[in-house]
């Protein structure tokens, strides 16, 4: 039976796809994540400024299907400017909810670009590919907080 | 038989009729001979094997020799002492590193094998050469996937100790010239290692006219179940291997002091095996001796040249592997789409298809790509399907555009 490959590839993510954000390397960058699925081979380096506890510049590059280059992208628009406990927070939300784990974290997400990737939990193997940048920089983030 | 008329054969295509399966290099679908084997199995000859006095055990064990017996010929192997089970090629390469490759290996001695290898005939040899200081060396292959067979002479040195190779590429479908490069091999009396994973279904194999030392395989490929395969291997190399696995069934003399070994086969065959496996295995060998080989053969390759020749007219798309000796496996790259995205989209029209690196990541950096997306054809596959795909992957390029 057909299913609508617009349920997973919202109009959101293609234009994030399309036109992401910030995508440049930043020579000299403060920190530099690498953000690398070895199932796939989808792999983003993510470029931070972080000044005063705020990210001050977040930008990324390099190589990944429509739904793990859009969610990068997005990560990247909603996270500049952020303090790092907001993009921390911002962060554990998104996941909780690819994760399945929404009761967990409140309030919900209602921003549109972060609730476009809520179809990827029901398309096999495709949750991964949105939370791949996400889940890289939380962890950068918390070692960052301690 | 094939296409349309094979396909009531396999009940998955009635659980899912829409159903185009082009994952065959991953795994085969399973004809009912295949279940009612291991449903017979466990209905009327469960019992351990090689060790039981009454009548039931008596029949697990003959079902589960009988079956070396057929794999035996399956091959054309010289005896049942040299078909070792497993439980799949993986095991079997690594049994072949570990237990007969690690003694003859010194510092300094070379492991060949080729750029297009599966990590399962790449990682075992990398692992045993670091260990004991040798150095793995690798054939390198042309731009259309083909080993490049002017390097084979200068790569076959002194310290060669053991080649390993592929008979047909998982990822690009080529067909090696495996029986060149054994006597070649065999001029220097270097040991040589068949991963037959992929020809093992459709193309007919014979151990001792290839004359290869060990050859590998896996039931799930072969319309078998999972978690069972074959190492074939020359009598003298596994009589020199020690075990690589002890325990029961495996010795012939146990005191606290010290345990004497069965001979083979049992010696490589420690512990009670996947016996409905293996039944279902024999199940397996005797569907493909029922059919016509070379019509299949014919078949998969046919599918595989008219799926080229359609995906090389599609704007953007590059196709992976273009070997002359070719097999119904065809990988393919679109510039501005990911292979995971693919896949995904060609799932939404239930046709199914592999994506990523395919368990050849050095391969993929060699042609400079993070993965492809893979079709691969067996006995039940159909020209129809392939139109489908084409198809949907026009649906998908206007989606995406």
């Amino acid at each position: 039976m057909k299913k609508d490959p617009k349920i997973l590839y919202q109009e959101v993510i293609l234009r994030h796809n399309k036109a992401p954000v910030r995508y440049q390397k930043m020579e000299g960058a403060q920190h530099h994540l690498d953000a690398y699925n070895p199932i796939c081979g989808d792999r983003f380096s993510i470029f931070l400024e972080v000044a005063n506890g705020v990210i001050s510049a977040i930008h990324f590059h390099g190589y990944g299907c429509t739904i793990s280059k859009a969610s990068t992208s997005v990560m990247v628009e909603q996270l500049q400017g952020k303090t790092v406990e907001e993009a921390m927070k911002i962060s554990k939300r998104f996941l909780a909810m690819i994760q399945h784990k929404d009761d967990e974290e409140a309030p919900l997400i209602r921003d549109e670009s972060l609730l476009a990737f809520a179809p990827a939990r029901d398309f096999p193997g495709r949750d991964s590919c949105a939370t791949l940048s996400w889940d890289e920089l939380l962890r950068f983030l918390q070692n960052l907080h301690s | 038989m094939t296409g349309e008329s094979i396909r009531d054969k396999f009940p998955i295509f009635n659980t899912y009729p829409d159903l185009a399966y082009l994952d065959n290099a991953a795994t085969t679908q399973k004809p009912t001979s295949v279940l009612e084997a291991i449903t017979h199995y466990y209905q009327a000859e469960n019992a351990n094997i090689h060790r039981g006095i009454y009548r039931l055990a008596a029949k697990a064990t003959d079902r589960y020799e009988q079956t070396r017996n057929q794999v035996m010929r399956f091959l054309k192997a010289p005896e049942r002492e040299c078909i070792i089970f497993t439980k799949g090629t993986t095991e079997g390469i690594n049994i072949v590193a570990q237990s007969f490759l690690t003694a003859r290996l010194n510092p300094g001695d070379e492991v060949l094998i080729s750029a297009m290898e599966h990590h399962a005939n790449l990682v075992p040899w990398q692992m045993i050469c670091a260990q004991r200081g040798a150095r793995l060396r690798i054939i390198p292959i042309t731009k259309s996937g083909e080993i490049d067979m002017e390097t084979i002479d200068e790569l076959l040195t002194a310290n060669t100790r053991m080649v390993a190779l592929t008979h047909i590429s998982n990822t690009l479908g080529t067909i090696n010239p495996i029986e060149a490069i054994i006597e070649k091999a065999h001029k220097q009396d270097i040991p040589v290692l068949i991963d037959a994973a992929q020809s093992v279904a459709h193309y007919d194999l014979n151990v001792q006219s290839l004359d290869c030392d060990f050859l590998v395989f896996s039931g799930h490929k072969m319309y078998g179940p999972t978690g069972v395969g074959v190492l074939y291997g020359k009598r003298e190399w596994l009589e020199e291997m020690s075990p690589y696995q002890y325990g029961g069934d495996m010795i012939r003399l146990v005191q606290f002091e010290k345990t004497t070994f069965a001979p083979l086969p049992n010696k490589l065959e420690a512990g009670t095996p996947n016996i409905a496996g293996i039944a279902a295995l024999g199940a397996a060998i005797s569907f493909l001796n029922s059919q016509d080989l070379s019509v299949i053969q014919k078949h998969i390759q046919e599918l595989g040249s008219y799926t080229r020749k359609l995906l090389a007219e599609i704007p953007d798309l590059r196709l992976i592997g273009e070997a002359s000796h070719v097999t119904g496996i065809v990988s393919f790259f679109l510039e501005d789409i990911h292979p995971h995205d693919i896949a995904t989209f060609l799932d939404h029209s239930d046709i199914a298809v592999r994506a990523g690196h395919h368990c050849t990541q050095p391969l993929m950096n060699l042609y400079g790509i993070p993965g492809t997306a893979r079709a691969s054809f067996a006995a039940y596959n159909t020209q129809e399907e392939v139109d489908r795909l084409v198809a949907s992957l026009l649906e998908m390029k206007a989606f995406f555009a």
